[in-house]
C-alpha cells in the first residue's frame, strides 16, 4: 500500500492515505490558533476588576472551595461504564467486519463476550448507579 | 489493498486544493447553517429572524463573527492560561480534521487526474472519525476547567459526562452497518448501499444513530451543558472574543459532520435516491456531490426543527433515557441482528426456522419481563402504602388538597414542630422590634 | 520485515522521530508538572503520539483503538477523577507508603528487563512471514485481529474479558454511593416545603433602585429600610450581602418626598 513511486508522470504525489489528514490538520490547527492570536491584536483593551472575575450574574464571585469543591461520584461511575462499554465497542468492530469468515464459532465467542460485560451493567442498574438526580 | 487503489495517490497540488475546498465548505456550511437555523426557527416562532445584512440577512453569520474578532479578549483572573488557550483550538481542529474521511461523491477527473471526491480513506475510518471525536471532547472539558470559574466547570463535566454516555449507543449503531458492509472503510460502506440504503435493512440502527447524534452534538432537547437557566452558557461561559467563535465554529462543524456520516452509514452516501437514480448518469461525474449535500441538509433541517419543537430533558431523564433505553436497545438489536445473518447465512437456517427461534426468544423474554414486572409493581405498591401511612401521621391542613398555606381564617391542628417554629418567629419578632 | 529495510523510507524516519520525541516529551512532562490535570494532559499527548506511531507502522486499527480507548475513555476517567477529588488540591510531597522509592525503582528496573527480554526473543526467534502476507491471509488487517481474537485465541480472550470485569465491577462497589431513603417525588417536596410555614410565592427581588442591578443589593422598602429577603440564601449564608450606601437611601427620600406612598 505504501509502495508507490514517489514521482509518476512528473507530480509529486502524496506518500500515502494518511498524509493528506496531516495536510487538513496543520491547516485546521493554523486557522485556529492563528484565531485565537489574532483576537488579541483586533479587539480593544479596557481593564475593568468585575471583567475578569469569574461570571456570576454580577455578584462577588464564589470563592473556589478548597480542592475544587466536590462533584458526584456518579460522574465517575459513569466513566468507568463508558470505559467498559467502549472496550466492549472496539472488539464488536473486528467482529462485525470479519463476521462472516468466523462462522458460527465466532458469533457464540462475541456472544459471550457481551453477556460478560453485560454482569457490571446489570450491577450497575439493580445498584441504582443509573438513576440520576 | 487494491480497493483503495486511488487513495493515497492523489498529486501534492490535489492534496492541497481537497483540503482547501473542504475547509472552505466547512466554513460556508457554518455561516449558511448558522443563518439557516436561525430562519427557520424564527419562521416556527412566528418571528421573521435576521433579514437585514446581506440578501435575506444571508449575511449575518459573518458579520457576527466579524464582530467577535474586534470584541474584547477577556482572560479570567482564575483562568489556566495555557490551557484555557488551547481548549478552542483543540475544539476546532478536531472539528476540521473529522471530515477528512466523508465521501461527498465517485470519482471524478480533476484537470485530467483521476480521483475520488474523498480526502481520503483507509481500512477503518469510520473508527478515525470516533477517535477524533474522543479527542474534540478534551476541548470542551479543558474549557471547562481551564475557566476557573463553578459554572463552566460543571458545564463542562454534564458535556463530557452526555457526549461520552452517547457514544456508546452510537457506537453500537455502527456495528450492524459494519456486519452488513463487511469493511469500516466509508467509501466501501457507501458502495455497499448500492441497491439498498442502510437505513431501510437496519431502521433501528439509524434511529438510535439519529438520537445518538443528537445527544453527542449537544443539541436540543438534549443541550443540557448549555442550559441556560441553571449554567449560563455551559462550558464556554468564561470564553469571549475569537475563542468563543471557535467554540462555536466546532460545534457547527460537528453538526455538519454527524450530518455526514448519518449520510454515509445509512442513507446511501453520494448515492442517488430512488426515482433519481432511475435516471442513467444520476451516480456519475458531480452530480452524487449534490445528493450528499442534499441529504445533509435533510439532517440540518432535523436538527433544527427538533430544536424549534422539543423542549429540554431534565437531566436524570436524559442520563436515563441513554443508558436504560437507548444502550440495552442498540445492543439488543446488535445481536439480533448478527444472529440472524449469520444463522441464515451459514447454519443454512430457513427464514420459518429463524421466525420460529425469534418467537420463542420473545415468548420467553416476555414471560421474564412479566414476572420481573409483577415484583416491581408489588415494591412500588408497598413504597405507595408506606408514603400513604406517613403523609396520614403528618399535618394535613386541607385534607386531601395539594399542600398550600393557609388562608387568615383557617386554623390546623397543633404540632410540636409548628409551635418551635411559632416560637422562634416570635422571638426574631421581638428582636428586630428592639 | 526485509522489504521494509531496503525501502528507507523518508516519511516514516520523520514520523517516527517527530512523533517519538513528543511522547517521550509528553512522558516526561507527565512526571514532572506539578499540577494533576497537566499531568493527565500531557499522557493524553503521549497516548496520542503513540497512535500516530501505530498507524505509521501499518497498524491502522490499533492506533485508532488507542486513541478511542485511552485518551478517549481511561484518559477522561482519570480527568473525572481529578475533577470529583479536586481539581487544584496538589499533591502532598509526603511519603505515606514506606520505601516506595525503592520499590518503584525495582520495580521499574523489573519492567525494563521484561521489555527488552519480550522484544529481544520476539525478534530474534519468531520468523517473520511479512506484513503483506500476514493481513492478505485473513483478508485484511483487521480481518486478520478478528481472526485471532475470536477463533485461536479466543479463551485468553475470553479470560482477559471476565479480568478486566472484575476489575470494573470492583471499582464500581468502592465508588458506590448507598441510597438508604427512597428518592422524594416532586409533591413530596413541594409538601415539605410548605409544612414549616415555607414562602409561598417570589421574595422581594433585589437591588431594586437601579443604582446595583446584582443580587447581592438588598431592596429597599418604602420606608427606606433594607429586606434581607430580598437577597438569595446562599449569598446570606456566606456574608456576603453588600452593604447599601446611605447616601442612595437619602436620595430616593429626597426623590420620594412628597409622593404618596
Amino acid at each position: 500500500m505504501l509502495k508507490r513511486p514517489s514521482i509518476t508522470r512528473g507530480v509529486p504525489r502524496a506518500v500515502n492515505v494518511y498524509t493528506p489528514i496531516l495536510v487538513l490538520g496543520l491547516l485546521a490547527f493554523g486557522f485556529a490558533a492563528f484565531s485565537v492570536i489574532l483576537a488579541t491584536f483586533t479587539g480593544p483593551k479596557r481593564y475593568n476588576r468585575a471583567k475578569v472575575d469569574a461570571y456570576e450574574c454580577g455578584i462577588e464571585a464564589t470563592p473556589q472551595p478548597m480542592g475544587g469543591g466536590r462533584f458526584p461520584v456518579k460522574y465517575y461511575l459513569t466513566a468507568m461504564m463508558f470505559i467498559i462499554f467502549d472496550i466492549e465497542l472496539v472488539f464488536l468492530y473486528p467482529w462485525a467486519v470479519a463476521a462472516d469468515q468466523l462462522e458460527v464459532f465466532g458469533l457464540v465467542a462475541i456472544v459471550l463476550f457481551l453477556v460478560n460485560l453485560a454482569v457490571p451493567y446489570i450491577y450497575e442498574w439493580r445498584r441504582g448507579g443509573l438513576e440520576w438526580d | 489493498m487494491s480497493q483503495f487503489g486511488l487513495f493515497g495517490t492523489d498529486p501534492w497540488w490535489l492534496v492541497i486544493v481537497k483540503v482547501l475546498g473542504i475547509f472552505v465548505m466547512l466554513v460556508l456550511l457554518t455561516l449558511f447553517t448558522i443563518w439557516w437555523e436561525r430562519r427557520v426557527v424564527s419562521r416556527m416562532q412566528n418571528r421573521i429572524g435576521p433579514n437585514r445584512v446581506g440578501p435575506q440577512g444571508l449575511l449575518q453569520s459573518l458579520m457576527d463573527g466579524v464582530k467577535l474578532a474586534l470584541k474584547e479578549e477577556i482572560l479570567p483572573k482564575a483562568a489556566h492560561r495555557a490551557v484555557y488557550w488551547i481548549a478552542p483550538v483543540i475544539s476546532a481542529t478536531a472539528a476540521f480534521l473529522a471530515f477528512a474521511v466523508i465521501p461527498f461523491g465517485p470519482t471524478v477527473s480533476i484537470f485530467g487526474v483521476e480521483t475520488p471526491l474523498q480526502l481520503t480513506d483507509f481500512p477503518v475510518s469510520v473508527l478515525y472519525v470516533l477517535a477524533i471525536a474522543s479527542i474534540g471532547v478534551y476541548g470542551l472539558v479543558l474549557a471547562g476547567w481551564s475557566s476557573g470559574s463553578t459554572y463552566p466547570l460543571l458545564g463542562g463535566l454534564r458535556s463530557t459526562a452526555q457526549v461520552i454516555s452517547y457514544e456508546i449507543a452510537m457506537g453500537l449503531s455502527f456495528v450492524a452497518v459494519f456486519l452488513y458492509a463487511g469493511s469500516m472503510s466509508t467509501s466501501q460502506i457507501v458502495l455497499a448501499q448500492e441497491p439498498i440504503w442502510f437505513a431501510v435493512i437496519l431502521l433501528p440502527s439509524f434511529l438510535i444513530y439519529v438520537t445518538a447524534m443528537v445527544g453527542e452534538t449537544n443539541r436540543a432537547p438534549f443541550d443540557l451543558p448549555e442550559a441556560e437557566g441553571e449554567l449560563v452558557g455551559g462550558f464556554h461561559t468564561e470564553y469571549s472574543s475569537l475563542k468563543f467563535a471557535l467554540f462555536f465554529l466546532a460545534e457547527y462543524i460537528n453538526m455538519v459532520t454527524v450530518s455526514a456520516l448519518a449520510t454515509t452509514l445509512f442513507l446511501g452516501g453520494y448515492l442517488a435516491p430512488w426515482p433519481i437514480s432511475l435516471w442513467e448518469s444520476a451516480n456519475t461525474g458531480w452530480w452524487p456531490m449534490v445528493w450528499w449535500l442534499l441529504k445533509v441538509q435533510i439532517f440540518i433541517f432535523v436538527f433544527i426543527w427538533l430544536r424549534g419543537t422539543l423542549p429540554r430533558l431534565r437531566y436524570d431523564q436524559f442520563m436515563k433515557f441513554g443508558w436504560k433505553v437507548l444502550i440495552p436497545v442498540a445492543l439488543i438489536w446488535t445481536i439480533i441482528v448478527a444472529a440472524v445473518r449469520i444463522l441464515r447465512d451459514q447454519v443454512a437456517l430457513t427464514n420459518t426456522e429463524l421466525l420460529i427461534a425469534g418467537v420463542v426468544l420473545i415468548l420467553i423474554l416476555l414471560a421474564g419481563a412479566w414476572v420481573l414486572q409483577g415484583r416491581a409493581e408489588r415494591r412500588e405498591q408497598q413504597r405507595d402504602a408506606d408514603r400513604a401511612a406517613r403523609a396520614e401521621r403528618q399535618l394535613d391542613l386541607v385534607p386531601g388538597a395539594h399542600p398550600v398555606p393557609p388562608m387568615p381564617s383557617q386554623t390546623f391542628e397543633y404540632t410540636p414542630r409548628r409551635s418551635a417554629l411559632l416560637t422562634t418567629q416570635a422571638t426574631m419578632k421581638e428582636a428586630e422590634d428592639a | 520485515m526485509t522489504e521494509a529495510v531496503s525501502d528507507f523510507n523518508l516519511g516514516e524516519t520523520i514520523v517516527f522521530w517527530v512523533c517519538g520525541g513528543l511522547a517521550v516529551l509528553g512522558a516526561l512532562g507527565m512526571i514532572i508538572s506539578r499540577k494533576a490535570v497537566h499531568s493527565a494532559l500531557f499522557i493524553a499527548l503521549t497516548m496520542i503520539n503513540l497512535a500516530i506511531l501505530y498507524v505509521a507502522n501499518a497498524a491502522p486499527f490499533l492506533g485508532m483503538v488507542q486513541v478511542i480507548v485511552y485518551t478517549g475513555a481511561v484518559m477522561m476517567l482519570f480527568l473525572f477523577v481529578l475533577m470529583v477529588v479536586g481539581v487544584d488540591s496538589s499533591d502532598s510531597l509526603v511519603e505515606t507508603i514506606k520505601g516506595q522509592r525503592f520499590a518503584g525503582l525495582l520495580l521499574g528496573i523489573g519492567l525494563g528487563l521484561l521489555l527488552t527480554v519480550g522484544i529481544g526473543s520476539a525478534l530474534t526467534t519468531s520468523g517473520d512471514i511479512g506484513l503483506t502476507a500476514a493481513n492478505d491471509a485473513a483478508g485484511g488487517n483487521v480481518q486478520g485481529l478478528a481472526q485471532l481474537m475470536f477463533d485461536d485465541y479466543v479463551v485468553a480472550f475470553q479470560a482477559t474479558a471476565a479480568l478486566l470485569i472484575t476489575a470494573a465491577v470492583g471499582a464500581m462497589v468502592l465508588a458506590h454511593r448507598e441510597r438508604w431513603t427512597p428518592r422524594k417525588s416532586q409533591p413530596e417536596l413541594s409538601e415539605e416545603r410548605f409544612r414549616d410555614g415555607g414562602h409561598p410565592g417570589n421574595r422581594p427581588s433585589p437591588g431594586v433602585y437601579a443604582r446595583h442591578n446584582a443580587v447581592d443589593t438588598p431592596a429597599l422598602l418604602p420606608d427606606g429600610s433594607t429586606s434581607l429577603d430580598s437577597v438569595p440564601g446562599p449569598l446570606r449564608a456566606r456574608d456576603d450581602v453588600r452593604d447599601v450606601d446611605p447616601a442612595d437611601v437619602d436620595e430616593i427620600r429626597e426623590l420620594t418626598k412628597g409622593v404618596d406612598s
